[in-house]
C-alpha cells in the first residue's frame, strides 16, 4: 500500500483528535481517554511506517503538498506537508517511542486524579511535535514549536500544587521562549530575504539552490553572509530547546514532571526537536560553506556550542545524587554530541545517533520510572541500592540501556551511532579539538553511568522504600523489554552496512573506511570509564545514606562545584534575573504613571462623548417619541401631534448632514 | 440585444424558490395551523422556511457564475454570487434559531415576511441597474419595518418598527431623488453606460447634490453616523430574530449593492485618497461618515448598559470599518470587504441568537446584569457568546481578526499612511482596543459575575445548534480564512 502525501497530516492530527477527546472527557472516563489516546499513537505509527516505504521507494525526493492558508494583497502565505526519509524515520520512532510510553504511563499514573488530562496532555503534545516533523514550512514548524513548548509547559507543571513542578515549568516555558525569540527573528528576516517559508517548493523553496545562492551573495552586519546570520538566529531556537549551553539550565529541572513525561521529553521528542530542525534546514546552515572568505561560518558555531556541552553536561552529571537528574544531564550531554556531529559536517550521523538516543534514553527513564514507582517517589541514589535481586527485569533492562549510553561496542546501538559522530569529529578540517572534547565525554559517561547502577542496583538497600520495593506490573515492564529489544536491533541500521547513512543521503559520497584506531582508542577510553567506575563504586558499595561520595571526599571543592551545576542558576539570578527585575520595576513606574494617565484621560472623553450622545438622543431626539409612544401605549389612539413634530426631528438631522455633505462637496470642487 | 427570458428564469430561481417558500409557509400554515400549538406551529414554519433557504443556496451555486444576465440588469459575478450564498447563509441561521426564541403569535407570517426580506436581498447582490436597485433595498427594507415591529404585544417593538419606517422611508425618498438626478445627469440607468457617460463629463453641482443623496441612503442602510440614529433604539426593540437580520443578512446585500454601485457606476466621480478635500467625490463623503462611525460607535458603546443599545453602538463602529473597505474595494479588490461582513454577520446573528434565548427562559435580557453568570446557567451559551464577541473585538485566530485585518491590510496598501485612508485605518486600529474593552464588560457579566440567585438553569437542546455551528464556523473561518477569499480568485 504506497502511501500519498497529501494524508501526511493525519499523522499529527490522529493525537490531536485524541487530545480533544482527552479535554472533553469527564474525570472519570480514565479507559476513554487513555484508549484514545493509545490508539491514536498507535494508529500514527501504522502510519508513519508506511510513509516511511512510500519514502524509501525514492530516498533522494523530497515529497511535498503545498497549499496556500490565506493570502492578502498580492502575497500569499504558503503551508505544506513534507514526506522524506528523514521525516519519516523520525516520525516512526516518535510514534513507536511514544505508544510505549503512554502505554507505562497507563501503569505510572494510575493513582493519579487527573489520569484524563494527563493523557490530553501527553496527546497534545505528541500531536506538536509530528506536527514539526511533517510540515513543510517553516512557519508551520514554528507553529507546532510553540505549541510542543506550551505542552512541555502543562506536563512538566503537572503536578502543579508542588512548587518546584510550577517553578520549573515556568522555568523551561521562558528559558526556551528566549531561544524562541531568536528563531522567530531568523524566520521573519527569511521570510524578508525571500518571500517564502517553504522548504521545498519546485525551486522557489527556501532550501533549494537557488535562493540559497541569492542568500549567500548578500551580506550583514560584521561580514556574514544572510545565510550564515538567518541560520545562527534559528539555531538560537535550537539551542533553547534541545537544552544546550548556555541555555540548558532548564533541561534538569524539568524532571519534576512525571516520569513519563521526563522520557517523552527528554528522549524521544522535545529535546530532539532542534536537532531535527537543524537537520532539516542544513542546506541551509551550511550554505555559507561555499564561500571562500567567510569571517564565521555558522556551523562552526554549532560545533563549538555542541562540543561545550557535550564535556560539561558530562562533568556535572559525574556529581549528581538524584537518579534523574543524572539522566537529564547525561541527555544535555548527548545533545551535545548530536549538535556537535551536525557541525562537523555529519548531520546523518546525528540523526542516527537521534534516534539510538530516543531508545535507550526512554528505556533509561522508563527504567528509572519503574524504580522510583517501585520506592515510593524515592530518587536520591544515596537511599536506593540493592535492587537488582528485587527487580530483576527493571536491573536487565536499565543495564542494556546503560550499555548502550556508554558505548558498549559492538552490541549496542549506541556504540555504533556514537562511532559515527566520532569519526566525524575527525574527519573534521578545521579543528580536531572537538574530537578532544568528544573523547574526553565518552571516558565521563562509562564512569557516571557505572556511578549510576552501582549505586541504585547493587550493595545494601539504604532506606526503608528500597528494602520493600518489588518489581512493578506488565503495563510497566513490557514498554521497557520492548525498548530494550529494540536498542539492540537498532545495531542493524549501521552493522554490517551504514544503511541507514546510505537511505537518508543517498547522495553523499560513500565514507571512506573507517579508521580502525579510532575505534580502538574509543573503546578502550569506554574501558576506562567502566573500569574506573567499577573499581571506586562497585569494590566497596556505599553502607549507609549519609555517606560522602568518595569523589566528593578526594576533591571536595570540585565535586560541589559541579553537583551545584557549576552555579549557572545562580549566575543568571544575580544578573539577568536582577536586571529583568529592575527593568520590571521600571516598566511598572512609567506604566503607572505615564501610561495610565494617558489611558485615564481617554477614557474620560469617552465616556464624556457617550454620556453626551446619550443624553442628547434621550431627551432631544426622543423625548418627543417616548412621550409619543407613551400616548400609544395609554391611549392607543391616533398618532398624535407630538410624533410629527419628532418625525421633524429626524428630518432635520438628516436634512442638516445631507447639506453639509453637499457643502463639503461643493466647497471642495469649487477651490 | 434580444433579451434572454430562460437565462433569467434560470438566474431568478433562488428569489422564485424563496417566495414560493413564504407562500408555502402560510399556506401550509392555514391548512395544518389551525389547531396546532403555537410552537409547533413556529417550527414547521421555521422548517419549511430552512428549507427553502437551502433550496435557493444550491441554485444560486448551480447557477455560477455567468457575468451580465438579461443584457446587463444583473450581473453574476464573485461579489454577487458570494453575497447571494452568505445573504442564505445568515437568513437560514436566523431561521434555525427561531424554534428557540420566544415564540411570535403569528410564527408562519414571520417566516414568510423574513423570506421576502431575503428576496429583497439576493436581488440587491446581483441588481446593476438603479431602477432595480432601488426596488430591491424598498422590498427589503418594507419586509424589515414588518420584522422590526412584529412583535405587536410589546410597545418597544411597536416603536422600533416605526422609527426604522420613518427614518427609512426619508433615505428611500433620497435615494430616489439622488438616482433620478443620476439619470437627468447621464440619461442611463444602467451602471456601465452612467459610468461612461460621467468620464464625458464634468463635474456639475448638481452632480454632487446626486452624490450626497446616495451617500445619505448608504450611511442609513449601513447605520453610519450620523444616520445612525435608528439604529440603537430597533436593536433594543425589535424581536431578536428581526434585530438580527437588520445588522446582518440586510447589511451584507447592503454593502454589497453599494459597493458595486459606486465602483461600477460612479468610479470616476469618487474624488482621491491622498488630497480628499482638493478633488471631492463620494470618497470625500465616505471618509466622514467612517471616521464619524468608529468615533462616535466605539465611544458610545462604552456608556451602555444594556446589551442590545452596545451592539447598535458596536455595529456602528462596524459601519465605520465596513466603509473604509468600500473606499478600497476598487482598488484591493472586494474580498476582504464581503469576508469581513460575512464574519460580523454570523457573529451578529450569533450574539442576537443568545440574548433571545436568554430572553425566552428569563422573560427580558436587556441590562448586561440579565447576562450574569451565564456561565453557570448555561455553559453552551455562554461559550458560544464568548466566541461571537471575541470575534467581533477581532480577537485571534477567530475570523473577527482575519476579516479586520485583511481590510486594514488593504486599505493601507493601497492608500498608504499619509492618505485619508490611511489615517482612518489607523483611528479604526486603535478604536479597536475600545472595543475590546466593552466586549469584555459583556464577557465579564457572562463569565466572571456570579448568577441572580433567583434563575434557573438554561436547558438548551437541539435548538441551540444554530448557534452552535455559527461558533464553529467563526471558528474554521479564522483558521482557514483561503476558503472564502479564493473564491474571489475564481469568480
Amino acid at each position: 500500500m504506497s502511501f500519498s502525501v497529501q494524508l501526511l497530516w493525519l499523522i499529527p492530527a490522529l493525537p490531536l483528535a485524541a487530545a480533544a477527546i482527552g479535554a472533553l472527557t469527564p474525570r472519570g472516563g480514565r479507559t476513554l481517554a487513555a484508549g484514545a489516546a493509545i490508539a491514536a499513537m498507535l494508529g500514527s505509527f501504522v502510519l508513519s511506517c508506511l510513509a516511511l516505504r512510500t519514502a524509501l521507494v525514492d530516498p533522494s525526493a523530497h515529497l511535498t503538498h503545498n497549499f496556500t492558508w490565506f493570502a492578502f494583497g498580492s502575497e500569499a502565505l504558503q503551508l505544506g506537508w513534507l514526506l522524506d526519509p528523514l521525516t519519516a524515520f523520525m516520525c516512526v520512532m516518535v510514534t513507536f517511542v511514544g505508544s510505549l510510553i503512554f502505554i507505562f504511563s497507563t501503569g505510572y499514573m494510575k493513582e493519579d486524579a487527573n489520569f484524563t488530562r494527563f493523557f490530553c496532555f501527553l496527546s497534545l503534545f505528541a500531536a506538536a511535535m509530528l506536527g514539526i516533523l511533517v510540515a513543510n514550512s517553516l512557519l508551520l514548524v514554528f507553529v507546532s514549536w510553540e505549541l510542543v513548548g506550551l505542552a512541555s509547559y502543562l506536563l512538566i507543571g503537572f503536578w502543579f500544587h508542588k512548587p518546584e513542578a510550577a517553578a520549573a515549568a515556568k522555568k523551561a516555558f521562558i528559558t526556551t521562549r528566549i531561544g524562541d525569540l531568536g528563531f522567530l527573528l531568523g524566520l521573519l528576516w527569511l521570510y524578508h530575504a525571500t518571500g517564502s517559508l517553504l522548504f521545498y517548493d519546485n525551486g522557489a523553496g527556501v532550501l533549494e539552490a537557488d535562493t540559497l545562492s541569492l542568500l549567500i551573495t548578500e551580506t550583514t552586519l560584521g561580514g556574514l553572509a544572510v545565510s550564515t546570520a538567518i541560520g545562527l538566529l534559528i539555531f538560537c531556537g535550537a539551542i533553547g530547546k534541545s537544552g544546550q549551553f548556555p541555555l540548558h539550565v532548564w533541561l534538569p529541572d524539568a524532571m519534576e514532571g512525571p516520569t513519563p513525561v521526563s522520557a517523552l521529553i527528554h528522549a524521544a521528542t522535545m529535546v530532539a526537536a532542534g536537532v531535527f530542525l537543524i537537520a532539516r534546514i542544513y542546506p541551509l546552515m551550511s550554505a555559507d560553506l561555499a564561500l571562500p572568505e567567510a569571517p564565521v561560518n555558522a556551523l562552526t558555531i554549532v560545533t563549538a556550542i555542541g562540543a561545550i556541552t557535550a564535556l560539561m553536561g558530562a562533568c556535572i552529571a559525574v556529581a549528581q545524587n538524584d537518579l534523574k537528574r543524572v539522566l537529564a544531564f547525561s541527555t544535555v550531554s548527548q545533545l551535545g554530541y548530536m549538535m556537535l556531529a551536525l557541525g562537523v559536517g555529519s548531520w546523518v550521523a546525528a540523526i542516527f545517533h537521534l534516534l539510538t538516543h530516543a531508545f535507550f534514553k526512554a528505556l533509561l527513564f522508563l527504567g528509572a520510572g519503574s524504580v522510583i514507582h517501585a520506592a515510593h517517589h524515592e530518587q536520591d541514589i544515596r537511599r536506593l541500592g540493592g535492587l537488582a535481586p528485587k527487580m530483576k527485569l527493571t536491573f536487565a533492562t536499565f543495564a542494556i540501556g546503560m550499555m548502550a549510553l556508554a558505548g558498549v561496542p559492538f552490541l549496542f546501538s549506541g556504540f555504533w551511532s556514537k562511532e559515527a559522530i566520532l569519526h566525524a569529529a575527525h574527519a573534521w578540517p578545521v579543528s580536531q579539538l572537538p574530537l578532544a572534547f568528544g573523547l574526553t565525554a565518552v571516558v565521563l559517561t562509562a564512569f557516571y553511568m557505572t556511578r549510576l547502577v552501582a549505586e541504585v542496583f547493587f550493595g545494601q538497600p539504604r532506606s526503608h522504600a528500597a528494602e520493600h520495593a518489588h518489581e512493578s506490573s506488565a503495563t510497566m515492564t513490557v514498554p521497557l523489554v520492548l525498548l530494550a529489544v529494540a536498542t539492540i536491533a537498532l545495531s542493524l541500521l549501521a552493522w554490517p552496512t551504514p544503511w541507514l547513512a546510505q537511505k537518508l543521503d543517498p547522495l553523499a559520497h560513500t565514507e571512506a573506511a573507517h579508521g580502525h584506531g579510532l575505534m580502538i582508542l574509543s573503546i578502550a577510553l569506554v574501558g576506562v570509564g567502566l573500569g574506573l567506575g567499577a573499581w571506586i563504586y562497585l569494590r566497596k558499595p556505599r553502607t549507609s545514606a549519609d555517606a560522602a561520595d568518595p569523589l566528593e571526599s578526594a576533591a571536595p571543592s570540585a565535586f560541589d562545584a559541579l553537583a551545584r551545576r557549576l552555579g549557572f542558576d545562580e549566575l543568571y539570578a544575580a544578573t539577568f534575573g536582577r536586571l529583568f527585575f529592575a527593568l520590571a520595576k521600571l516598566a511598572d513606574a512609567f506604566d503607572r504613571l505615564v501610561w495610565g494617565g494617558v489611558v485615564r484621560a481617554v477614557a474620560a472623553l469617552g465616556r464624556w462623548i457617550g454620556v453626551v450622545n446619550q443624553e442628547a438622543e434621550d431627551n432631544v431626539l426622543n423625548a418627543g417619541f417616548d412621550s409619543g409612544s407613551e400616548t400609544l401605549r395609554t391611549g392607543g389612539r391616533a398618532y398624535s401631534a407630538t410624533q410629527t413634530g419628532d418625525a421633524h426631528g429626524y428630518l432635520l438631522t438628516m436634512a442638516v448632514a445631507f447639506v453639509l455633505l453637499v457643502l463639503v462637496l461643493v466647497i471642495g470642487g469649487a477651490r | 440585444m434580444m433579451p434572454n427570458y430562460s437565462q433569467l428564469g434560470l438566474a431568478l430561481l433562488p428569489e422564485l424558490s424563496l417566495v414560493f417558500g413564504a407562500l408555502l409557509v402560510i399556506g401550509y400554515d392555514l391548512a395544518f395551523g389551525r389547531k396546532a400549538a403555537l410552537e409547533d406551529r413556529c417550527r414547521a414554519s421555521a422548517a419549511l422556511g430552512s428549507i427553502a433557504a437551502v433550496l435557493a443556496s444550491w441554485h444560486v451555486m448551480r447557477f455560477g457564475f455567468a457575468g451580465a444576465v438579461f443584457g446587463g440588469v444583473l450581473t453574476f459575478d464573485a461579489l454577487a454570487l458570494m453575497t447571494r450564498l452568505g445573504v442564505l447563509l445568515l437568513a437560514l441561521l436566523t431561521l434555525a434559531t427561531l424554534p428557540a426564541l420566544r415564540v411570535q403569535r403569528n410564527p408562519a407570517e414571520y417566516v414568510a415576511v423574513l423570506l421576502f426580506a431575503t428576496t429583497g436581498f439576493l436581488v440587491m447582490a446581483a441588481a446593476q441597474q438603479l431602477l432595480l436597485v432601488f426596488v430591491a433595498i424598498e422590498l427589503a427594507s418594507l419586509s424589515l419595518y414588518v420584522l422590526a415591529g412584529f412583535d405587536k404585544t410589546r410597545p418597544e417593538s411597536a416603536e422600533a418598527g416605526l422609527k426604522y419606517f420613518l427614518f427609512g422611508g426619508m433615505a428611500a425618498a433620497f435615494l430616489l431623488f439622488g438616482f433620478s438626478l443620476l439619470y437627468g445627469l447621464t440619461g442611463s440607468i444602467e451602471l456601465p453606460k452612467i459610468s461612461a457617460a460621467l468620464q464625458a463629463g464634468g463635474n456639475a453641482p448638481l452632480l454632487y447634490v446626486a452624490l450626497a443623496m446616495i451617500v445619505v441612503a448608504f450611511g442609513f442602510k449601513a447605520a453610519a453616523a450620523p444616520f445612525h440614529l435608528w439604529a440603537p433604539d430597533v436593536y433594543q426593540g425589535a424581536p431578536p430574530s428581526s434585530a438580527a437580520l437588520i445588522a446582518s443578512a440586510s447589511k451584507l446585500a447592503g454593502v454589497a449593492v453599494f459597493a458595486r454601485l459606486f465602483w461600477h457606476g460612479l468610479a470616476g466621480v469618487g474624488g482621491t485618497f491622498a488630497a480628499p478635500l482638493d478633488s471631492p467625490g463620494w470618497l470625500t463623503l465616505l471618509a466622514i461618515l467612517a471616521g464619524g462611525s468608529l468615533l462616535l460607535g466605539n465611544l458610545a458603546a462604552l456608556a451602555q448598559t444594556s446589551v442590545r443599545r452596545l451592539l447598535a453602538y458596536s455595529a456602528i463602529g462596524h459601519a465605520g470599518v465596513m466603509l473604509i473597505g468600500v473606499m478600497v474595494a476598487g482598488r484591493s479588490g472586494v474580498a476582504p470587504l464581503f469576508y469581513y461582513v460575512l464574519t460580523y454577520g454570523l457573529a451578529t446573528v450569533g450574539a442576537f441568537g443568545v440574548i433571545g434565548v436568554v430572553e425566552r427562559h428569563t422573560g427580558r435580557c436587556d441590562t448586561l446584569a440579565d447576562l450574569a453568570g451565564l456561565h453557570r446557567r448555561s455553559p453552551v451559551l455562554a461559550l458560544c457568546l464568548l466566541v461571537y464577541l471575541l470575534s467581533l473585538a477581532g480577537v485571534p485566530p477567530l475570523a473577527g481578526f482575519f476579516g479586520k485585518f485583511s481590510v486594514f491590510a488593504g486599505a493601507l496598501q493601497v492608500g498608504g499612511m499619509a492618505s485619508s485612508v490611511g489615517a482612518l485605518t489607523l483611528l479604526a486600529i486603535a478604536l479597536s482596543a475600545v472595543a475590546l474593552y466593552y466586549y469584555l464588560l459583556v464577557l465579564k457579566a457572562a463569565w466572571v459575575s456570579a448568577p441572580p440567585p433567583d434563575s434557573s438553569r438554561i436547558v438548551v437542546r437541539l435548538d441551540a445548534l444554530p448557534l452552535v455551528v455559527a461558533a464553529g464556523l467563526l471558528l474554521v473561518l479564522g483558521a482557514f480564512p483561503h476558503v472564502v477569499l479564493r473564491m474571489f480568485l475564481i469568480g
